[in-house]
């Protein structure tokens, strides 16, 4: 019983950690991509560029082969770049009314206009300041 | 039964303490790069990319300054400017990036989508060390840089319009006195002005493209 609770308690200790591969940068993600599977993609996936779309599928249609490792931290890894791509896409979207009303005179300039938003994030909405944070600009 | 606990307690810990992230080359971080690149000024530099492959391609098909240690740079306007070079490690032959430098290309990728950097347009370029055919190894530096620009682009999604990729094979030694050495294999990022100020012009068909040129024989 005891042992259980100790289980438990590091693994709440460690649950963080796997929250945060959500907000992988995306060196880490692809450094874990290089680490995990160099040798799965050099044995089934030889000629394959490190290309998301083509990587992913050779590395599932060889999963009866891949290691546990790269099973394990391949999909956590592009789905980390995906969700940081996704984050920024929708970034202005989900702060509009940032973009409105405290940057409204760069909003046409992209790089003007995400820079004013990341300088207000004091001003900024809550669901704005997480966008912000998804999207790993800070 | 007190050990068994603590072995059970430490092998759950040692799971976690696997590092994240395991790196078979280290990658230059993100913030050095931004804070090298950040250094460009707006103004877009006076390079024709189009006009230095083809430079490229007429001294080699010339067979101009075939002594390596006495070769002019190609372009010696690039050293000049803004950059920062890393090292990318590809098959042999080939334009498939090792998996060891995917962690490289990933901190390009951070830097490039910084704020800081976004008003940039960049110029990537590769070069190859000396050996093999001259006219192969500019093929491969160009397949190269367009490989790292691809993965840029399609994983990454950094605007191609910010990224030109040129492949300088061995005409722009390093270091000229050492030809076949690895460091002038490294690649370079250069930043390049703003995107709405320097448009490429399309490339003229490197001669060395064409079907039937022989295979570089060197490795790296």
């Amino acid at each position: 019983m005891n042992r259980i609770r100790i289980a438990l308690f590091v693994l709440a200790v460690c649950a963080p950690s796997l929250a945060s591969a959500q907000a992988l940068k995306f060196e880490e993600a692809a450094s874990l991509v290089g680490a995990s599977c160099a040798k799965d993609i050099d044995d089934n996936c030889r000629g394959v560029n490190f290309d998301p779309t083509r990587l992913k599928e050779c590395l599932y249609r060889n999963q009866d082969v891949v290691s546990a490792k790269c099973q394990a931290d391949y999909p956590r890894a592009f789905s980390a770049i995906q969700q940081r791509i996704t984050a920024r896409t929708t970034l202005m979207k989900l702060c509009n009314w940032e973009m409105n009303h405290l940057c409204s005179e760069v909003r046409t300039d992209p790089a003007k206009g995400l820079q004013c938003l990341l300088d207000s994030t004091k001003k900024a909405t809550g669901n704005c300041n997480k966008a912000i944070a998804a999207a790993g600009y800070r | 039964m007190r050990l068994r606990t603590i072995g059970l307690l430490l092998g759950v810990l040692a799971i976690f303490a696997v590092p994240v992230v395991g790196r078979a080359q280290t990658a230059i971080p993100a913030a050095e790069i931004i804070d090298k690149l950040t250094a460009a000024d707006d103004t877009a530099p006076d390079v024709d990319v189009a006009a230095l492959k083809q430079q490229a391609v007429d001294r080699i098909k010339a067979k101009a300054d075939a002594q390596q240690v006495k070769r002019p740079l190609i372009a010696p306007q690039l050293t000049k400017l803004t950059q920062v070079r890393f090292d990318i490690q590809f098959d042999p032959d080939s334009s498939l990036i090792r998996p060891g430098s995917y962690g490289m290309i990933g901190s390009l990728a951070d830097a490039l989508s910084d704020p800081k950097l976004q008003p940039f347009k960049f110029l990537i370029v590769d070069h190859t060390e000396s050996g093999g055919r001259r006219d192969a190894n500019l093929t491969l530096s160009q397949r190269r840089a367009d490989s790292i620009r691809d993965v840029l682009v399609s994983t990454f999604k950094i605007s191609g319009k910010r990224l030109v990729a040129l492949g300088l094979g061995e005409e722009q030694l390093q270091d000229a006195n050492k030809p076949a050495a690895p460091v002038n294999a490294r690649a370079q990022i250069i930043a390049f002005g703003k995107p709405d100020v320097v448009e490429p012009k399309p490339a003229a068909p490197a001669a060395a493209a064409k079907k039937g040129a022989a295979p570089a024989k060197k490795k790296r």
